[in-house]
């Protein structure tokens, strides 16, 4: 199916004339492009019969949606109290030292995007790592390079 | 310990309740045959009689939200279930989801005939992707067994952004806005989503419903304590042995949780701090928690029931960075809308960083007090205040650390704090579009 | 809101007030002021978002913005003119409102006119408690190339973002971002555009949006606003004009709220530099054989144009522009009609008195329950600021049809209609079809028509009046009087031009009459003139001269050359318009017109406008047949063509294509497409635009290329992707 068709079909869940697909649009689109590119939010806008400039303005407003391009992996570090409170600052790090990137960086090759996030709701099997959106429980630094060998592998 | 009763993760130990027929074989979904049976006027009136309060945090009792929707408005009335679960020390919804979404789906078509409502939407937070396809697979299988009438369930997915658990912003997002909260009034009962009237409730709320259905609101209201029947889902993280979901009655007490269901304090630490609802509430020194778990008992001791999300931290931890990482986290979520939380949660960030780094004066505590006053009751949603009330308990009942930070220069910990340079997100939402440049 | 009166307590005054009125109005009424910044009742529903108007309400634990209140019976509020508590919330507001402000009101164009500075000035605290690095952005972003954006003076009130979301509907100035990070911005590096961009500018309540043309150039206490009307179209927006040592140096809205509610458009905010344009015209000139034209003197002028009308022998035709004020068409037409017997004239369109009977203030149209559009011309780009009410009217409810048999119309209590485009023949159509619906008579029943030229009806009601006489047809034209700059820049009058013995020209700018005239006289804009202007309503509105002219007004020089045919005719607008007003507007005097003028009834009128004939029918295009119509743009004409800062806001060349019409040519937005009729055709973009009914396409005339009528479209080249 055509992304335009598919926003349709996103569009036709809602009342007629609200905006309510533009989440789900902009999601999809991220999903297709990669990150919201100037040409992904265009087609998202023209879809939903906004303007680029709203689709924009909804998608800087949300943290799951990338303005910026990010590797094809996402590697997603909680450091909000409860995990903080258990060691997620040394799995952070052991993260940043196996891939020599900092937290917001993506690795040199593309291929792996680490960030520091906020609360994940996983606080009582801490540390949680989403890696591409699937969530790690009970991370410590030790079990870092398990994770990024199964990513590469 | 006391009788457990468990309402809302009753039979997932034994059952795979994620299958329509799993759930079916326990009783599922008899509870809205009984609903439809029943005149909406009635069904409000058992939800009254149950007491059920809402567990989304206010604590508002469910059936009076549901007597004050305008069923008489010639407009559609919404059913919108609040499933952006984000507090900080929250992690309860998200296990209803996973592993008996039918209750919480039945619980919706239960409160939906209530208010004589055909359109439901459940907003879940973007990041509960592997709960958002269990929760999707049971709507669907639901429907394709007819169990849903003339009722429309749509599971919408947030994208990150705390703020849309707020439940105006919820609904402004819910529109394909940006999730800022309105002004009150209107009420949602009133004017809600698409300017419709709207029962807003967190997801635990609507999954005790069936079983207000199933046992009757009478004895449904002997549970719990009086003021708080039923059982909640706490969730307990931080420095415990056993951190997890543990549902218990309501009233349980706080140290009988914290001692026994949660193993105690872990590694052999000493208790230094309870923040009792999530993040966002006052917390409790070590001689506060023999307090019954229910909405007024916190309450009479300057706290809040919340999200009954116990964080638990140890004597390690630095209370100034405590307050520094609760704090970003709440101006990195500040929608941006009002004045004073917008603004004044930097500003409390850039103080609490001076206060830790070295550079505070004493007359910086003051002003820190001063800032979160003006805050606190001036802004717009509670966001603001969020942010605040932790920091100034914290403030107040772990003075000293402060001062200390202020007189020794810097932190006391050395280092040796479970906080120390812990890194939050701030980096994010600093987007600037191509192409502006300035005029010269 | 209801008729209810309710007895609200405003710091211990009572106060009655209909139920439901807003407490910052309340508290007016009670002679109190209560200090807002985002809080702008034109913009829609209260959004609560500044704090600046927090109140104490007897019986709510929290402070509360009034912005957000209505008054309820029997409601008691103290401002923070009696509440501790109050004044402690406006005063913290106002800290953080500052915290992060730059402060530097010294160099700044808002500074001495800017809410923030008067309200830190009566409320705010002396000294700032902030140590801390405020943030910082890079400034000023040209967000069009005619307003530019602070964004470290932003308050972020969000009252642009509302305008451009609920006002202008054209999504286009947005805000990104969260928190404290929050900024406003357009979409990467395009422009803010649109009609209504320049709004923005006034309603921001700090010197965070600002015009570019006005930047650093004056403050306050240097200059003078004079209220005057716009005469760019046929709306009559009411407009102040900001004068600086004789120059105009911007132009802003002066609220009529029955006619523009404070909202002018970007050509009536940012075009008045045309005042200065190059070429520019101070003295007359003249043709000279093989030289072309050049200067000569006042007196030489009016010498050469007293031969040319006496060489005519009455054998003249005059050609006016309906930008012309009621005074001058007067004036003209006395000399010619009365004085030279020559009472040929043409205007640029049909104008009828129709529509007399079914006048309404264009505020109606907000409340209309159905609003019918016909005619095909975007409305914005014929009278822009009724584009506007008929959005307005949308959100309110009402249906916005584009056929005046639709059935729905039979279930509308209030119906408008509105015609814009051509085959309206002055208004004489849509009187007919209001007169088929029965809508004489009916409360809230009317209907407007969107002419061409700002003051047509007027000039015409001017000519008309001027002379019961009419002349006979000419068979061959000694004189050519051109007059104004729309009759100048018109190829049919050039065309006429030659057939001519000789020409008079009356314009402000060389450009026009170069090498076609042989007597060009320089002319005036709206903004130099005192007189008189008919809106579209039929609404009788007062021109001030704003600035000197460089040269002598047309009453002037019209009212010398008279003289030398025994005519009289004042150099005076209130004068002159004594004159016409005793004729066609029942004696109201000059002064009596008005700052805020009402709509009155011209009883007197009608007899001097032509009645229109019933209408021809439209070329109706058959099943399938695509009718194009090539309108006047909104952002064009002789004043736009000579502002650099608004050529960005021309249209692209593009061809408007009807959702239908696209699928059936399997044309998508961006492809090429031919448009020919006649053996002639033009290639063009296509964009399909969803709103557009079937059969019709659209392009600005300037992209048209001379085609019109019944068309073929064909699709020649896929979009080609960048």
């Amino acid at each position: 199916m055509t992304f335009f068709d598919e926003v349709q079909e996103m569009r036709a869940r809602y009342p007629e004339g609200s905006r309510s697909a533009v989440l789900p649009a902009l999601r999809l689109a991220q999903e297709r492009h990669g990150w919201l590119s100037r040409r992904a939010i265009e087609e998202t806008a023209d879809a939903l019969e906004l303007t680029p400039a709203y689709c924009y303005s909804i998608a800087t407003f949300y943290d799951m949606l990338h303005l910026e391009p990010v590797g094809k992996h996402t590697i997603e570090v909680c450091t909000n109290l409860p995990c903080a409170l258990c060691g997620a600052q040394q799995v952070l790090e052991a993260f940043e030292s196996e891939l020599g990137v900092r937290a917001g960086e993506t690795t040199p090759d593309g291929e792996i995007t680490l960030r520091a996030v906020e609360c994940l709701g996983g606080c009582g099997y801490a540390t949680v790592v989403a890696v591409d959106d699937r969530y790690r429980q009970h991370v410590r630094a030790e079990t870092v390079p398990e994770i990024l060998e199964e990513l590469d592998g | 310990m006391a009788e457990v009763h468990e309402v809302l993760l009753a039979g997932t130990d034994e059952h795979d309740l994620r299958r329509l027929d799993e759930y079916r074989a326990i009783g599922g979904y008899r509870g809205v045959e009984k609903a439809r049976a029943m005149t909406s006027d009635a069904l409000i009136e058992e939800l009254q009689a149950a007491n059920l309060r809402g567990r989304g945090g206010a604590g508002f009792p469910m059936g009076r939200k549901a007597s004050l929707i305008d069923r008489k408005s010639p407009k559609p009335k919404y059913l919108v279930v609040n499933a952006d679960e984000s507090e900080p020390g929250a992690f309860k919804d998200r296990e209803v989801m996973a592993k008996v979404p039918h209750r919480l789906i039945e619980g919706c078509l239960i409160a939906a005939h209530a208010i004589e409502s055909t359109d439901v939407f459940i907003y879940i937070r973007g990041e509960y992707l592997t709960e958002y396809e269990i929760l999707a697979a049971a709507v669907d299988e639901a429907r394709e067994a007819g169990i849903f009438g003339d009722v429309t369930i749509t599971v919408h997915r947030g994208a990150g952004a705390y703020i849309c658990g707020e439940e105006t912003a919820l609904l402004e997002s819910l529109e394909g806005k940006r999730g800022q909260p309105r002004p009150r009034p209107p009420f949602p009962p009133i004017q809600g989503l698409y300017a419709a009237p709207t029962q807003i409730n967190n997801v635990c709320t609507i999954a005790t419903v069936p079983m207000i259905l199933e046992m009757g609101a009478a004895e449904f209201a002997k549970t719990g304590v009086p003021s708080s029947p039923g059982t909640a889902i706490f969730s307990v993280s931080g420095n415990v042995v056993r951190p997890g979901n543990y549902e218990l009655d309501l009233g349980t007490p706080m140290r009988e949780l914290i001692y026994e269901h949660a193993g105690g304090i872990a590694a052999g630490r000493e208790l230094k701090a309870v923040i009792p609802g999530g993040s966002s509430v006052p917390a409790l020194t070590p001689d506060q928690i023999d307090v019954p778990l229910d909405y007024d008992s916190l309450g009479a001791i300057g706290t809040f029931f919340g999200a009954a999300s116990l964080i638990v931290v140890d004597d390690r931890c630095c209370m100034v960075q405590l307050a520094l990482r609760s704090t970003k986290f709440y101006a990195h979520e500040s929608c941006g809308k009002c004045t004073p939380c917008r603004v004044g949660t930097r500003w409390m960030v850039q103080i609490l960083e001076s206060i830790e780094n070295g550079t505070a004066t004493l007359a910086d505590l003051e002003l820190l007090d001063s800032v979160g006053d003006n805050i606190l009751g001036k802004v717009l949603c509670a966001l603001g205040e969020f942010a605040v009330y932790p920091v100034a308990s914290y403030l107040d009942k772990w003075r000293d650390e402060f001062v200390a930070h202020i007189e020794h220069g810097g932190c006391p910990f050395e280092g040796s704090s479970s906080l120390d340079g812990i890194v939050a997100p701030s980096d994010q939402h600093a987007h600037t579009p191509a192409g502006q440049e300035a005029l010269v | 809101m209801s008729t209810e009166l309710v007895r609200v307590t405003i710091d211990e005054r009572d106060v009655h007030v209909p139920k439901g009125t807003g407490i910052v109005e309340t508290a007016l009424a009670a002679g109190v002021e209560i200090p807002v910044f985002c809080y702008e009742p034109r913009l829609g529903a209260p959004v609560g978002a500044c704090r600046m108007c927090l109140v104490e309400v007897e019986g709510m634990p929290k402070l509360q913005t009034a912005c957000t209140l209505t008054a309820q019976d029997g409601m008691v509020v103290k401002t923070a003119r009696t509440s501790e508590k109050s004044a402690a919330g406006q005063k913290g507001t106002l800290e953080f409102l500052l915290v992060n402000h730059p402060l530097d009101c010294p160099v700044c164009d808002k500074g001495g006119e800017c809410p923030l500075q008067d309200l830190t000035f009566r409320y705010g605290p002396g000294n700032t408690r902030m140590s801390y690095d405020k943030l910082t952005f890079e400034k000023p972003i040209p967000i069009s190339p005619t307003i530019a954006l602070d964004r470290e003076r932003c308050i972020l009130c969000y009252r642009c973002t509302r305008f451009s979301e609920s006002v202008s509907e054209d999504l286009q100035l947005i805000a990104a971002n969260r928190g404290a990070l929050s900024v406003i911005t357009t979409f990467e590096d395009l422009p803010y555009t649109g009609a209504f961009t320049g709004n923005v500018t006034e309603l921001c309540p700090v010197g965070a949006l600002l015009p570019t043309q006005y930047r650093f150039e004056g403050r306050p206490w240097e200059i003078v606003d004079v209220p005057t009307v716009c005469g760019l179209c046929p709306v009559g927006c009411n407009v102040n004009a900001t004068v600086r040592e004789g120059n105009v140096k911007r132009i802003l809205s002066r609220n009529h709220p029955e006619i523009d509610e404070g909202w002018i458009c970007d050509k009536g905010r940012f075009a008045f530099t045309h005042l200065r344009a190059e070429d520019r015209l101070a003295q007359p000139l003249q043709r000279v054989r093989r030289r072309g034209l050049e200067a000569i003197s006042w007196e030489q002028a009016l010498d050469e144009a007293e031969r040319l009308l006496r060489a005519a022998r009455g054998r003249i035709v005059t050609v006016l522009s309906g930008s012309e004020t009621v005074e001058q068409a007067y004036a003209l037409a006395k000399l010619l009609r009365v004085g030279l017997d020559s009472h040929q004239a043409t205007l640029p369109e049909e104008i009828s008195g129709g529509l007399d009977a079914y006048r309404l203030p264009l505020s109606a149209i907000r409340d209309a329950d159905a609003v019918v559009v016909l005619g095909d011309v975007p409305v914005v780009e014929r009278a822009p600021v009724v584009d506007l009410w008929v959005k307005a009217a949308r959100r309110n409810g009402a249906r916005i049809l584009d056929d005046a048999g639709d059935p729905a119309l039979a279930e509308a209590e209030r119906v408008v209609l509105v015609w814009s485009g051509p085959g309206g023949r002055g208004g004489a159509t849509v009187a007919q079809l209001a007169e088929k619906l029965g809508l004489a008579g009916r409360e809230g029943c009317g209907a407007f028509y969107l002419p061409e030229t700002p003051n047509g009806r007027g000039v015409a009601d001017a000519w008309a009046a001027c002379c019961d006489e009419e002349g006979a047809e000419l068979e061959s034209i000694g004189l050519l009087v051109v007059s104004g700059d729309e009759a100048a820049a018109d190829e049919n009058v050039r065309a006429l031009a030659e057939q001519a013995d000789a020409t008079i020209v009356t314009s402000m700018f060389g450009g026009l009459s170069a090498g076609w005239a042989d007597l060009v006289l320089p002319g005036t804009s709206y903004l130099e003139r005192d007189g008189t202007f008919v809106n579209l309503e039929g609404r009788l509105q007062r021109l001030r001269r704003t600035v000197e002219p460089p040269c002598p007004d047309e009453l002037e020089w019209i009212a010398d050359l008279a003289a030398r045919f025994g005519v009289d005719v004042a150099p005076y607008a209130a004068a002159v318009f004594a004159e016409v007003s005793d004729r066609v507007y029942g004696g109201l005097t000059f002064g009596e017109v008005g700052e805020r003028a009402p709509l009155r009834g011209y009883p007197e009128a009608q007899e001097h406008v032509s009645r229109a004939a019933l209408p021809a029918t439209e070329p109706k295009a058959r099943r399938g047949e695509i009718r194009l119509v090539a309108y006047k743009p909104l952002f064009s004409g002789a004043a736009v063509e000579r502002v650099a800062e608004l050529q960005f806001q021309r249209p692209q060349p593009e061809l408007e294509l009807s959702a239908d019409d696209a699928r059936r040519r399997k044309i998508a937005t961006g492809d090429l497409v031919t448009v020919g009729s006649n053996g002639s055709a033009i290639t063009l973009p296509a964009r399909v635009n969803r709103r557009l009914r079937a059969g019709v396409a659209r392009v600005a005339i300037e992209h048209a290329n001379g085609l019109g009528g019944i068309v073929e479209i064909e699709k020649v080249a896929e979009e080609v992707t960048a």
